[in-house]
C-alpha cells in the first residue's frame, strides 16, 4: 500500500517534471518561431507600405536606387553578428553574414550603390527609419511593431 | 684693359640677374618637380592608406561610410586610372605543409579593366598600395592615378619660372639702369669736373643732390674746390709777395755777385801787389841787361866812329854791337813776357785755351811766386826742386787762369814752409818745394808739394770753401783755393790735396790733354 502510494507520488512528479520540460520546450520553440520572423519596416516618405518579395530582394540588394516617387533609397540592416543580422542574412540575402559583408563591399567599392547602415539594436534601426526619408529595414515581426509593418506579398512577416 | 665703372655696375648687375635667372629657371622648377612628385606619391599613398582603413573598417565594423566616403573622393579625381581591392589568401598543400600566397583582385573600378596585382609605377602612372588585415579578408588597395597632372604642372611651372626669370631680367635692366643713373653718372660728372679743375677751372661744381655717399662725395668735392680756390687766392698773394721778395733777392743776388766780383778782383789784385815786387825783381833783370848792352853799345859806336880805328875793328865793333842787340832784344822779349802775364793775371776777362808750354810756364811762375815772397821777406830761403816731364809739350790751357792757381798753390807752399821754419826749430830740417809736372795717359798731372806746416783732416776738408782761410787776418781773403777750384773744374780737370799735419802738403792739378 505504502509502496503503491510512493510510486503514484512519483510518477505524479514526474509527470509534472514532463510536462514542465514540454512546457519549456513548447515556450523556447514558439520564442525561436517568434524570433525567425522578420517584418519590413519603412519610412513615411517614399516607401511604399506594400510590396512584393520580388521587389523587396530587388530593394534590399542595391539593384534599385530610388522609391517611384523619386526618393533615394536607403537600406537599415541589423549587423550581421546579431540574431536578426544573421536571419535578414539568410531569409533576404540567403547569404552568410561574411558573404554579405563581401556583398555590399563589392557594391560600396565600385560605386554601383550606396552602403547599407547597419545597427546593434532594433531601436536604433527603427528610430533611424523612422527619421529618414526613403529608409527601408529589416526588423523582427513582433507583436509590438506589427502596425508599422510592410506588406511584403500581403503578409506582414517574412 | 680699362673697365669703366658703367660697365663694372652692368656686369655686376646683369651677374646677380643671370644667377638668379639661373636658379629660377633651372634650379627652382627641378626642386619644386621633386617636391611635386615626392606630395603626388605621399597624397596617393594616403589615399591608398585612407580606403584601405575604410574597407577594414567597412568589413569589421560593418561601417561602410568610410570606403564609401574614401572612395567617392578617390573616384572625383580625374587623375584616377583604377583603384582595385587585392585579396590574399594563403594557400597550403594537401599535407599542409607548405603554402603559397596568392594575390587576386576582388574589386576593381571601373569595373571591367584588368589589372595585374603585382603593377608598380611608370612614367605614364603611379601606383601605390596599402594592405589591410581583417577576420573576413586579407589583402590591399591598389591604387593608380596618372601622372598627367605632374606633367602639366610641370608645364606650368616651367611657363610660371620663365615668366618670373623674364620679370627678373627686366627688374634686373632696369636696377642696372638706376644704378648706372644714380652712380656712374654722377661719378663721371664728378670725374669731368675733377679733371676741369685739374686743368685750372675752379669755377667747376657738381650738382648732386642726393643724399648717399655720392651725394657727400659732391658736397665734399664742392667744398675742396671751395678751399682751393681760397688757397689758390692765397697761393696769388703769397706768389705776389714771393715775387717782390725774390725781386729783392735777385738784386740782393746782384749785389752779391757785384761783390763776389770785387773780392775775387781784390783777391787778385792782392795775390798781384804781392808778386810785384817778385815782379819788378824779374824785370828788373833784363832791364839790366838791357840798359847794360845798351851802355856798351853806345859805347862801341863812340869807338866806331873814332878815326883811329881800323876797317878790321870796325868789322869787329860791329859784330859785338850785333850780339848785344840781339841779347838787348832778347831781354826786351823777356821783360816784355813778363809784364804781359801780370796784365794776363790782373785782367778781368776771360779767357780762351790756347797750347802753351806748360813746363815753360810753370818754370816762370815758380820764378815770379819765388821773388814776390822773397820781396816780402827777404830773409826767405826755400830750396825749389824741378821736377819737369820732357815728353809733354803745348797743353790748351787759359794761361792766365792756370797762372793764378800755380801762383796761388806756390805762394801757400811758400807760406807754409815759412810758417814752419819760424815756427819749429828744426836743424836737419830744409824748407823745399818740389814743382813736378808728369804726362799719364791722357792726363798733364801738376804737382806743388811742400814739407811746410801741413793741414789737419779737419781744415783739409773746409780748404776748397769759400773765404775759408787759416792765415791771419788781413794776409788772405779766403777766396784763393776756392777760386783755384773752380778754374781747374771749369778746365775739366780735378785738383787734390793730400796733406800730413806737420810734415807737409802735395796739391794735384790733373789736365785732361
Amino acid at each position: 500500500m505504502m509502496k503503491n502510494t510512493y510510486r503514484n507520488q512519483l510518477k505524479n512528479r514526474l509527470a509534472k517534471i514532463v510536462f514542465l520540460l514540454v512546457i519549456i520546450f513548447l515556450s523556447t520553440n514558439i520564442s525561436v518561431l517568434a524570433q525567425d520572423k522578420l517584418g519590413v519596416i519603412g519610412n513615411a516618405k517614399g516607401v511604399p507600405t506594400a510590396m512584393s518579395e520580388k521587389e523587396l530582394k530587388t530593394v534590399m540588394k542595391g539593384e534599385k536606387q530610388r522609391w517611384g516617387d523619386g526618393t533615394k533609397i536607403v537600406i537599415a540592416l541589423m549587423k550581421t553578428n546579431t540574431p536578426i543580422g544573421q536571419n535578414t542574412s539568410k531569409r533576404i540575402y540567403n547569404m552568410t553574414g561574411d558573404e554579405l559583408n563581401r556583398f555590399w563591399l563589392a557594391l560600396v567599392f565600385q560605386g554601383k550603390t550606396s552602403a547599407p547602415t547597419f545597427f546593434n539594436s532594433m531601436n536604433e534601426l527603427e528610430s533611424f527609419v523612422a527619421q529618414t526619408p526613403g529608409a527601408i529595414g529589416i526588423v523582427q515581426h513582433t507583436s509590438s511593431n506589427e502596425g508599422k509593418l510592410i506588406a511584403v506579398d500581403g503578409k506582414k512577416d517574412l | 684693359m680699362r673697365i669703366t665703372l658703367k660697365t663694372k655696375i652692368w656686369l655686376t648687375v646683369l651677374s646677380v640677374v643671370m644667377m638668379f635667372a639661373f636658379f629660377i629657371l633651372f634650379y627652382f622648377p627641378i626642386q619644386q618637380e621633386k617636391y611635386l612628385l615626392k606630395n603626388f606619391n605621399k597624397e596617393i599613398q594616403n589615399l591608398a592608406n585612407t580606403v584601405a582603413l575604410g574597407v577594414k573598417i567597412a568589413i569589421t565594423e560593418q561601417n561602410f561610410e568610410g570606403v564609401q566616403t574614401a572612395i567617392d573622393f578617390v573616384k572625383g579625381d580625374p587623375h584616377l586610372r583604377f583603384i582595385s581591392i587585392l585579396q590574399t589568401d594563403t594557400i597550403w598543400n594537401d599535407n599542409h605543409s607548405s603554402y603559397n600566397i596568392k594575390r587576386t583582385v576582388f574589386k576593381t573600378y571601373p569595373d571591367g579593366i584588368n589589372i595585374d596585382v603585382n603593377q608598380t609605377s611608370n612614367d605614364s602612372i603611379i601606383v601605390k598600395e596599402s594592405s589591410f588585415n581583417t577576420s573576413l579578408m586579407n589583402g590591399s588597395i591598389l591604387l593608380g592615378f596618372s601622372t598627367n597632372e605632374i606633367v602639366d604642372s610641370k608645364k606650368q611651372i616651367r611657363l610660371t619660372s620663365l615668366a618670373v626669370s623674364l620679370i627678373v631680367f627686366i627688374v634686373g635692366i632696369l636696377i642696372g639702369f638706376w644704378l648706372a643713373r644714380n652712380i656712374s653718372v654722377p661719378v663721371l660728372a664728378l670725374r669731368d669736373a675733377a679733371n676741369r679743375v685739374g686743368e685750372g677751372d675752379l669755377s667747376q661744381r657738381v650738382n648732386n643732390y642726393s643724399r648717399d655717399e655720392i651725394g657727400e662725395l659732391g658736397v665734399a668735392f664742392n667744398r675742396m674746390v671751395n678751399d682751393l680756390e681760397k688757397a689758390q687766392e692765397e697761393i696769388k698773394s703769397s706768389n705776389i709777395a714771393l715775387a717782390k721778395a725774390n725781386d729783392e733777392l735777385q738784386l740782393t743776388v746782384e749785389n752779391l755777385k757785384s761783390t763776389q766780383a770785387q773780392l775775387i778782383q781784390s783777391e787778385k789784385m792782392a795775390s798781384l801787389g804781392q808778386l810785384t815786387a817778385g815782379i819788378a825783381h824779374e824785370i828788373q833783370n833784363p832791364l839790366n841787361f838791357v840798359n847794360n848792352f845798351s851802355e856798351l853799345s853806345a859805347e862801341l859806336i863812340q869807338e866806331y866812329e873814332a878815326s883811329e880805328t881800323t876797317n878790321e875793328d870796325k868789322i869787329e865793333i860791329i859784330k859785338d854791337i850785333k850780339s848785344n842787340l840781339e841779347k838787348i832784344a832778347h831781354h826786351g822779349k823777356r821783360a816784355d813776357r813778363i809784364v804781359k802775364g801780370m796784365l794776363m793775371h790782373s785782367r778781368e776777362q776771360k779767357g780762351e785755351k790756347i797750347p802753351v808750354k806748360i813746363n815753360q810756364q810753370l818754370e816762370e811762375d815758380t820764378t815770379i811766386a819765388f821773388h814776390g815772397i822773397r820781396a816780402k821777406n827777404s830773409s826767405f830761403q826755400c830750396e825749389i826742386v824741378k821736377d819737369f816731364d820732357d815728353k809733354i809739350d803745348k797743353v790748351n790751357i787759359i794761361p792766365q787762369d792756370i797762372n793764378r792757381v800755380v801762383i796761388n798753390l806756390l805762394n801757400n807752399a811758400f807760406y807754409a814752409v815759412s810758417e814752419r821754419a819760424n815756427n819749429e826749430n828744426e836743424p836737419n830740417w830744409k824748407p823745399t818745394v818740389i814743382v813736378s809736372t808728369k804726362h799719364l795717359i791722357d792726363v798733364i798731372s801738376i804737382g806743388i808739394e811742400d814739407n811746410g806746416t801741413g793741414i789737419s783732416d779737419e781744415v783739409k776738408e773746409k780748404i776748397f770753401n769759400p773765404f775759408f782761410t787759416t792765415k791771419p787776418t788781413g794776409e788772405g781773403t779766403g777766396l784763393g783755393l776756392s777760386i783755384c777750384y773752380d778754374i781747374i773744374k771749369s778746365h775739366g780737370g780735378e785738383i787734390k790735396v793730400q796733406s800730413e799735419y806737420g810734415k807737409g802738403t802735395k796739391f794735384t792739378i790733373d789736365l785732361k790733354i
